[in-house]
């Protein structure tokens, strides 16, 4: 029979196991992550597939998470609840859709006068969203995804004020198909939800509209 | 008792550790936590309600599935058209006839004899008042998407917002010539059509008005498709036209003063014949917020009636 001293320093060494334990686990996790990569949406065109996770999902057959931009209300919270640092959702441009605008609801902040790129002009809070010049008055998007933390500000004020082509979606390179993912948990709108990883995007495209897919053909293509 | 008082002391911190991370667990669920990223547009919705000139008088509720285009015909009859058919309207909302038809209506017409002129997405078709045919013109283009009709003693104007141009029919469907198409060697820029919404109008003296939205400007034509003059800007305040690309729709008033309609922040005013604001018919707190599509037309007595897709409704504005 253990007297209470040595049922205390069992406990201790138990609980010191663990938490070695749990630090190691985590560190292998980590390291693995860092291994990802972080390259584009569309594994298989990123170049840098075989250290992405999805392809070994898609090899399993499994479901990973998505974000149904038609259900999406650009709440904030992929930015703040996903496990991830910066979140695993970024916005993703469906450039077919752009209207290549010069006022960009999405990269000018409301009432901006001027339509430039200086900073204090640009809604993105990280400047994660960039702009380049064409031809008058048509300008080029672009998603810098380093610097995107999913806050869906731009997809906001494209949806309002524009075709809709920002969008967010989750970036298997980044996300850990958790089982219970902490965005999906939270977001109010249940716009996450589980795909087959052999088509894991869920973009918006003109088909929800009859009246605006015809008209968006031709101003695409026009 | 020095031990008995650590252990104790390590079991209190442990239960405050808990309960902190419980604590934190539970809160990050709440529905109602405030987004740091809100964009605010309920900022941009507010209008100074002292500069509405107009209240809604009466609403008439179509039976179609979808409607898109509305026209106001001899007596103020009230045209509406949309998914494979069209209703008729007298002046105070009591239906007056309807008729069938295959396809998507996204704009329409009316001449003076009372026919009917419809865009069915790349191409017209022309009806009497009881829904006979009376023509269906050639699609210029299967990339054309026909976003407006305006119709005058001897031609018909067609805003194509698929290829951003204007074509000028005469009234059989013969095309004439094609205004305001890009042409660098004129240096001539072209419409700016960024999204499917691409109206154009006849103004008091029979002038035709296009609505280059990605400039968010009204100009006026002539018809060899020189530009003749040009107003409007950029602006989320009340005085301009907001978003990537407005005014969606504007009609004319008898004075010749453009009533428009803007997606984005959805809202119908009212400017003078030099383009100066004057006043809002309805502020964007009357429409559910991302409608789009708020065709417009007046009728003799300058009612400005709001077609809203939305809500599936004609809405009949009166001056206060």
């Amino acid at each position: 029979m253990p007297n209470r001293r040595e049922f205390l320093n069992t406990l201790m060494r138990g609980g010191i196991l663990a938490a070695l334990g749990l630090i190691s686990g985590s560190v292998i996790l980590r390291s693995r992550d860092k291994n990802a990569c972080s390259g584009g949406f569309a594994c298989s065109s990123c170049g840098k597939s075989q250290s992405c996770s999805l392809p070994a999902a898609l090899a399993a057959g499994q479901m990973v998470w998505q974000l149904d931009p038609s259900k999406c209300i650009q709440c904030g919270r992929c930015a703040t609840n996903c496990v991830m640092t910066p979140s695993a959702v970024k916005c993703t441009h469906a450039y077919a859709m752009c209207g290549y605008c010069d006022l960009c609801g999405g990269y000018l902040k409301p009432g901006t006068k001027t339509l430039d790129t200086a900073a204090e002009h640009q809604l993105c809070p990280t400047n994660a969203l960039k702009r380049k010049f064409i031809e008058d008055p048509f300008f080029e998007y672009t998603v810098e995804e380093e610097l995107c933390i999913g806050c869906g500000k731009c997809v906001k004020g494209c949806s309002a004020f524009g075709n809709g082509s920002l969008q967010l979606q989750v970036r298997h390179d980044r996300c850990k198909n958790c089982n219970e993912c902490s965005i999906a948990r939270n977001c109010p709108s249940q716009a996450f939800t589980r795909v087959p990883a052999n088509k894991p995007s869920l973009l918006k495209s003109f088909g929800k509209e009859p009246l605006e897919e015809a008209g968006r053909k031709g101003v695409r293509n026009a | 008792m020095k031990q008995k008082i650590f252990i104790i002391a390590g079991l209190v911190m442990l239960a405050g550790v808990i309960a902190i991370m419980l604590a934190d667990f539970f809160s990050s669920r709440k529905a109602d936590k405030a987004n740091p990223y809100d964009y605010k547009m309920g900022e941009l919705r507010k209008t100074d309600s002292t500069c509405n000139g107009y209240i809604e008088q009466l609403t008439i509720r179509p039976a179609l599935e979808e409607i898109h285009a509305v026209a106001c015909g001899a007596g103020d009859r009230i045209f509406v058209a949309g998914k494979n058919g069209l209703e008729i309207y007298q002046k105070d909302g009591k239906p007056d006839g309807n008729f069938r038809f295959e396809g998507l209506a996204s704009c329409m017409a009316l001449d003076k004899k009372g026919r009917i002129f419809i865009g069915i997405q790349d191409h017209v078709e022309v009806f009497d008042q009881l829904g006979k045919p009376c023509g269906k013109w050639n699609s210029v283009s299967p990339e054309s998407m026909l976003t407006s009709i305006a119709v005058t003693d001897s031609y018909a104007y067609v805003a194509d917002a698929g290829k951003k141009i204007v074509y000028r029919y005469d009234l059989n469907g013969r095309l004439i010539n094609r205004i305001g198409e890009k042409d660098p060697q004129k240096n001539v820029p072209g419409f700016i059509v960024p999204s499917p919404y691409f109206d154009l109008g006849i103004g008091k003296k029979g002038e035709l008005w296009v609505a280059n939205t990605g400039r968010h400007s009204l100009e006026q034509f002539g018809d060899d498709g020189s530009l003749q003059s040009a107003w409007g800007e950029a602006s989320m305040s009340s005085d301009g036209f907001c978003g990537c690309c407005n005014p969606s729709h504007f009609a004319f008033l008898s004075d010749g003063s453009f009533v428009t309609s803007e997606k984005g922040i959805e809202r119908v005013k009212v400017y003078s014949p030099q383009g100066k604001y004057l006043c809002m018919v309805a502020p964007p707190s009357a429409f559910i917020e991302g409608t789009k599509g708020l065709d417009l037309a007046a009728d003799s007595k300058d009612r400005i009636i709001v077609l809203d897709p939305e809500k599936k409704q004609l809405r009949i504005f009166v001056k206060k």
